[in-house]
């Protein structure tokens, strides 16, 4: 039995060591640098940009990306960036990134704030990646939401552009009233992101500040208002699943079940994927692919959520100096206009003509101008993290009664906020 | 849990294949053990290490940090603050626990029985089936046993897909019934616990059944003759002279299942994302994971799942006894 | 009369020849020819039930993705494409299969023999041996499997960040033993239990040494109890995915679950085609696993459960 007792414990003592062999990591020369880039939103050509310009600036070090999926991104991190092993450089939501620079989670790269572009930089996200008069995190780009329509569609039923809110309401439920069974305004359930502008244009907030607690503001007439409006058009004028996500906006535009639908700018490159791509696209719908941003309340561009992301040096990187170095090229012109390219507002204001002149430009410079962000605290993370905000749409979308679900939901937000 | 052996039947031996007679064991069942000395513990110490350190330990510091406001900025490092019991009054006067736990409870109860009455209907009809017939059955069930729980539910939530999905598309073309077009199943919380209930039932039942007709098997075929002239009914003569022979495995089947059931995470987690409201579809474990991972906060976290671990021990207070007495021989 | 399946029986494998209880072949008359009948037409029913998910995974991962998503339903893949498994395999663009496929075979593997091994030491120990701690051993064992396993991830993560076992095979490898053990030692010691200690001592007397007796005798009748419990750790192992998903996140060290779940949430629901493609990779090696055990799987945990 001994023997036996020997070997178990050589077993583990094998384990013990092949695990120690693997851990370490290199000194400075031969430094492998790991980015944590999330989603497919950063093109190939800004990975490749990266990578290379990474390795010819130095030579034995390599850069390697790890594409991270928004699902569960705020779980990995918290455990990912308190860890030994933790990634370098990573990116992060702009509504998420207030969570990890309150933790201590971000490397304090104020001395840089300069060097990376100063004040340059987008406003809103800096204030989003900054805490306590620190910088911690860069802004990496920003998102904007616009409105695709099918113009044919949009003729044939007699309408035009919309100019207020109202009448992108009335538009959605017209086409849907003329195209039974398809969605005049494409809208799953989960998407609370289009929600927001809905509260916004009609006074109301999510949340605000109130001494050193937070208020939810969901529940308030303006508010309310706001979110009749979207159970509107989620009821009379959406087809889409009521618990779906917003993933795959392209499909029902493709197979035309979906004649109009809000969505992030780099969605019309989905639709325009080749029709044999994995994610298949219709780029024969190009001449009929119409786009603008959301109207407001009283006309012009409406408050839209400023969706995008900030990104940062692990407090835990084991090579700061390299990673600090791979953020500069992340906001170099160079790497940015990129961005600028592939229809992202990119991270610089200088370099916001790089979305060039058409159509899809012209509406994301109106929609970025009247950009706005969720509510300022380091907790809201954890709003989202729960799912607070799409079970509430979803509940909305069924029918629900709005008042009394947005009171529901105000209690779990300050439950949240407040704890 | 042990059936006290009186005698044993001569069985054959799968060394040798031929009958052998095992010995007759003491009078009192009682297993006979050695004084080891220190050949026990030597035994013990790979696993006793291995448990320490990677349950252990963690449980240990989950009961600490239950006690302590803990949330992201102490996993990256701030000193945590005591708080003491705050984290648990918080977690036993929030309705939101409340609903959980006794949502967690009902659903495991119906799957339970459900796998257990599913599971001992087909091992029964097992020992009645021609061997194709058998044979068959046997070769469906191993592959929905074979299934692993994710994947498992990534394709019974493609088969329940709103708007592609074959469910729908069946009782919309083959039933003609159209309020299934595009129907929503994960959406309502009832809804998606059917679903989630089939998926678990579905790939629990195999295993219930293969052990039952396993067990079923070792049944003396005088006792199933004599109660076949007997004439007695066919679920009397179930309850009255198969049952007992069932017993024990069906105990111990019945309490892995009420073990599993309880801390179902998988199926839950996967079909959310694909899928139906958190707040209103989560069962503990997926709570757990909520309020301490994705929310950051690991205090109340732990608070939760120290309170879950004393209930599920309550609930298997009576198997724990069994245990209990019998090592107390 | 013992309703006890003594160590080593072979207990009805899955397709094994009818036990001598198979009423089927003792049944006369109509009204039982009649039930047979109507019992095989149920179980051809449940036959359909259990393996359809199974054959609609399979099914939808042979049509191209834009077929599935038509308005028609194709039960057969009628217009048969490999492209998925093409995505899924070899895509640059995303995480690898392979790599995946490797480190939960590896890890699996470890796993299983590491804690059968650990698992039926400390079995002996606590059937064969009086000590002091031995009944709290078992409690301890018994009440380990009822705490939930999600609340410590954070300080696992820790533990295994302290010895930098992060992102290796090490460390998974380390947490799922500790995590099956608790199971494995408890339907093991059934098992042990099982064998009358007489049967070693009858080997002894024969010239054998203790452990020798032990190795040659007991450690045989035990094959059907090892085989029943590592299955369960293999299923453990090549299913669990939160610790996975926390311990190895770098994309190289991902398991096969993380793997289908990182490719269920990058494509959303979009790609149902590759998804199932996904799906049927990682569900083969379990298949084809339980097919070479299937016989001794179950014969195994009748005779634990028994004894349990």
């Amino acid at each position: 039995m001994r023997k036996l007792g020997i070997v178990a414990l050589g077993a583990a003592a094998a384990l013990t060591l092949a695990g120690c062999a693997s851990g370490g990591t290199g000194g400075e020369e031969g430094a492998e640098i790991r980015v944590w880039l999330v989603g497919t939103d950063t093109p190939d050509e800004a990975r490749e940009y990266l990578v290379d310009t990474f390795e010819e600036e130095h030579p034995g070090s390599t850069l390697v990306i790890e594409e991270q999926s928004w699902e569960g991104l705020v779980d990995r991190l918290t455990t990912s960036l308190s860890g030994s092993d933790s990634p370098d450089v990573v990116e992060v939501g702009n509504t998420q990134a207030s969570a990890f620079t309150s933790a201590g989670a971000f490397l304090d790269i104020t001395e840089y704030y300069d060097e990376l572009g100063g004040d340059d930089l987008l406003p809103g996200f800096v204030e989003a990646g900054s805490y306590d008069d620190k910088f911690y995190a860069a802004p990496l780009y920003s998102g904007s939401r616009l409105v695709f329509y099918k113009k044919d569609a949009l003729a044939a039923a007699g309408l035009s552009v919309p100019t207020t809110l109202d009448d992108y309401v009335a538009n959605g439920k017209a086409l849907a009233a003329a195209n039974p069974g398809k969605s005049g305004i494409w809208w799953p359930g989960q998407d609370w992101y289009n929600a927001l502008p809905f509260i916004w244009e009609n006074g109301g907030e999510v949340a605000v500040p109130d001494g050193e607690e937070w208020d939810a503001q969901l529940s308030s007439a303006e508010s309310v208002a706001g979110l009749t409006q979207v159970q509107d058009v989620m009821t009379n004028a959406s087809a889409a699943p009521k618990d779906a996500n917003e993933t795959g906006p392209e499909v029902g535009f493709c197979d035309g079940t979906t004649l109009q639908l809000s969505a992030p700018s780099w969605v019309k490159w989905s639709i325009l994927a080749p029709a044999d791509a994995e994610a298949p696209g219709c780029p024969d719908q190009e001449a009929n692919l119409g786009v603008y941003a959301l109207p407001g309340k009283d006309g012009g561009a409406a408050q839209v959520f400023a969706g995008g992301s900030n990104i940062g040096v692990s407090a835990k990187s084991a090579h700061p100096d390299l990673a600090v170095d791979a953020l500069k090229i992340i906001l170099s012109d160079e790497f940015q206009t990129i961005y600028g390219k592939g229809g992202l507002v990119p991270a610089k204001l200088s370099l916001a003509d790089t979305l060039g002149t058409d159509e899809v430009a012209q509406a994301i410079a109106a929609a970025a101008g009247n950009a706005k962000l969720t509510p300022a605290s380091p907790k809201w993370a954890d709003v989202e993290a729960a799912g607070i905000l799409q079970d509430l749409f979803v509940k909305i979308a069924q029918g629900g009664d709005v008042q009394s679900l947005a009171e529901a939901a105000d209690e779990e937000i300050e439950a949240i906020l407040n704890s | 849990m042990t059936t006290v052996d009186s005698e044993l039947e001569p069985v054959p031996s799968a060394v040798s294949g031929e009958r052998l007679t095992a010995p007759r064991p003491k009078p009192a069942g009682r297993p006979r053990r050695r004084q080891g000395g220190f050949t026990p513990y030597a035994l013990l110490t790979p696993a006793l290490i291995v448990l320490a350190l990677i349950v252990g330990w963690p449980l240990i510091q989950l009961i600490i940090t239950s006690f302590q406001k803990f949330g992201r900025a102490q996993v990256f490092g701030a000193p945590p603050e005591w708080v003491w019991l705050e984290n648990y009054a918080k977690v036993l006067t929030d309705p939101v626990f409340y609903g959980v736990l006794s949502r967690t409870l009902v659903f495991a109860a119906a799957c339970v029985v459900l796998t257990m009455l599913v599971g001992t209907l087909i091992a029964l009809m097992m020992t009645r089936l021609p061997k194709t017939f058998r044979t068959l059955l046997s070769v469906g069930m191993l592959l929905a046993w074979a299934m692993p729980a994710l994947t498992a539910t990534v394709v019974w939530g493609w088969m329940f897909d709103t708007a592609y999905g074959v469910i729908n598309h069946v009782l919309v073309n083959t039933f003609g019934l159209e309020e299934y077009f595009q129907h929503s199943w994960l959406i309502d919380p009832l809804s998606f616990f059917f679903v989630a209930g089939i998926i678990i039932v579905w790939g629990a039942v195999p295993f219930t059944a293969f052990t039952l007709y396993a067990g079923l098997t070792q049944v003396p075929d005088e006792v199933l003759e004599a109660a076949q002239l007997d004439g007695a009914g066919g679920f009397q003569r179930f309850r009255l002279i198969i049952f007992p022979y069932l017993k024990p495995v069906f105990l111990i089947v019945t309490i892995l299942q009420v073990i599993w059931d309880l801390r179902v995470f998988t199926q839950i987690f996967a079909l959310q994302d694909i899928g139906g409201i958190r707040a209103l579809t989560s069962t503990l474990g997926v709570y757990i994971y909520q309020t301490s991972i994705a929310g950051g906060e690991f205090g109340q976290g732990g608070a939760i799942a120290v309170v879950t671990a004393i209930l599920l021990m309550s609930i298997s207070i009576y198997y724990v006894r069994q245990v209990t007495k019998e090592e107390e021989l | 009369m013992s309703a006890t399946v003594a160590p080593g029986q072979k207990v009805g494998g899955l397709f094994a020849e009818a036990a001598p209880t198979d009423l089927a072949k003792r049944t006369g008359g109509g009204r039982r020819r009649l039930t047979t009948w109507v019992l095989s037409a149920v179980s051809v029913v449940l036959f359909l039930l259990f393996v359809f998910p199974v054959y609609w995974m399979v099914n939808t991962s042979f049509q191209p993705n834009n077929a599935i998503r038509g308005s028609d339903i194709h039960y057969w893949p009628d217009n048969f494409t490999l492209r998925n498994y093409e995505t899924v395999l070899f895509d640059p663009g995303r995480t690898p299969f392979l790599p995946a496929a490797g480190n939960s075979l590896v890890i699996t593997i470890l796993t299983v023999i590491i804690a059968l091994v650990f698992a039926f030491l400390a079995s002996i120990a606590v059937t064969r041996f009086r000590f002091a701690s031995r009944r709290t051993f078992i409690i301890v064992i018994l009440v380990v499997q009822m705490i939930p396993g999600e609340a410590m991830i954070v300080s696992i993560f820790r533990v295994i960040d302290g010895w930098h076992l992060l992102n290796t095979i090490a460390g998974l490898t380390l947490v799922y033993i500790a995590t099956v053990l608790p199971f494995t030692i408890w339907t093991l010691r059934g098992f042990v239990n099982g064998v009358p200690v007489e049967l070693e001592e009858a080997a002894m007397i024969d010239g054998c040494s203790r452990a020798g007796a032990f190795w040659r005798v007991t450690f045989p009748l035990l094959a059907p109890g090892l085989v029943a419990t590592g299955v369960f750790g293999f299923i453990q192992a090549w299913n669990e995915f939160i610790m996975a998903l926390v311990l190895n996140a770098r994309p190289e060290m991902m398991t096969l679950p993380v793997w289908l779940r990182t490719f269920l949430v990058s494509t959303g629901t979009t790609n149902w085609a590759a998804i199932m493609a996904g799906s049927t990779l990682m569900a083969i090696p379990v298949i084809v696993f339980f097919l070479i055990v299937q016989g001794r799987m179950t014969s195994g945990l009748v005779s634990g459960a028994v004894k349990g």
